[in-house]
């Protein structure tokens, strides 16, 4: 795959990275945690400065440029939304 | 027996509607999804073999398999507020990972990952009455390297095969697609030209050519997902689809169809 893919292959140094926002989509505890505490919740992964600076709020470009799977990114951004602007979607 | 073939979109934003999408271009979706419904119930079925695309969330960077069937009792997932849990057709499920490793691919099975959204959309507006169980199939398709696609047509082959030869009334329904970005700066401009040129050679039974397609292809299209419908694809050949809807949304090209066989 070329480098202009939009998927890559996502490098071993963000594994920490597409671990915490795997758990933002996937973990509704941790979810729950990063948005009551998210400086918490993000040490409690591991995360630098700029990886934490990445994700509040969320910076799609940086979080990718670091390694951040753009699936994870924006399935990470929708929970968060879910999160907060419930009132507001309607559920079939 | 395999007796039906479908395709189904998936995309959250048809359970889950925000404001951002339209009403209308949704409720004409699930009005698909509901054709496929009564179809799935006159076909009078013991089982739905679905092959979906884990999005990264069975299936993080812990273990990334190219293709996996899930063999357990049931498997249940959650989307939102939505909390799901469908039995899995143990018998069939076993024999597609037997006769698969049989046959040369080396498939991972499951008997407790978790069952991703991208099976349980389709499913929530198609599940027939009463429900029958499922077998879900997993295909690689956002993780890089991902199997090619001609490895996908292949493993398509070798299930139809396989599925012909059961006893149980079996429909086999693919779910993804079609051309979308999530989470990159080409998420508002879908390749819809590319989708309607796909769509143009289903309906001509011109599947096998599907193939031929390169991975660089389907992600420049916006297509990784259709790694799902290829899979159908080898095991449905050259028929022809039935086109039930196509609807592009702001970021979505939403397809729904059916392969009579």
């Amino acid at each position: 795959m070329s480098a202009e893919a939009h998927y890559l292959f996502p490098p071993a140094r963000a594994y920490q990275l597409n671990r915490c926002l795997h758990a933002i989509k996937s973990d509704p505890a941790f979810c729950a945690r990063f948005l009551a505490e998210p400086g918490v919740a993000m040490a409690e992964m591991g995360l630098s400065a700029e990886e934490q600076a990445g994700l509040v709020p969320i910076d799609r470009d940086a979080l990718v440029s670091r390694g951040a799977h753009p699936y994870l990114v924006f399935m990470a951004d929708l929970r968060l939304r879910m999160a907060r602007e419930s009132g507001s979607l309607e559920y079939f | 027996m395999l007796v039906g073939a479908f395709a189904c979109a998936h995309t959250p934003q048809l359970l889950i509607r925000p404001p951002t999408e339209d009403r209308d271009l949704v409720l004409r979706v699930h009005a698909a999804l509901g054709r496929v419904r009564e179809r799935l119930a006159a076909l009078a079925l013991d089982a739905i073999a679905i092959i979906g695309g884990d999005h990264v969330e069975a299936f993080f960077l812990d273990a990334v398999p190219a293709l996996a069937v899930y063999a357990g009792r049931e498997c249940a997932g959650t989307f939102g507020p939505y909390r799901y849990r469908i039995p899995i057709h143990e018998p069939l499920a076993r024999a597609v990972v037997e006769q698969g490793i049989e046959r040369g691919f080396d498939l991972l099975y499951t008997q407790g990952a978790t069952l991703d959204y991208a099976f349980y959309v389709p499913l929530h507006f198609a599940m027939p009455t009463p429900p029958v169980p499922i077998v879900p199939l997993h295909v690689n398709v956002y993780l890089p390297p991902q199997p090619l696609p001609r490895r996908c047509y292949e493993w398509g082959e070798a299930l139809g095969a396989i599925l012909r030869a059961r006893p149980e009334r079996v429909a086999l329904m693919a779910s993804g697609g079609l051309s979308h970005f999530p989470g990159t700066d080409r998420y508002a401009s879908p390749d819809f030209d590319w989708d309607r040129d796909l769509l143009e050679r289903l309906a001509e039974g011109r599947g096998r050519e599907l193939a031929a397609v390169t991975g660089a292809e389907l992600d420049k299209a916006g297509n990784v997902e259709l790694r799902t419908w290829i899979t159908l694809l080898g095991a449905v050949g050259g028929a022809r689809a039935d086109v039930y809807c196509y609807e592009p949304s702001w970021h979505h090209g939403n397809a729904v169809v059916e392969w009579p066989l």
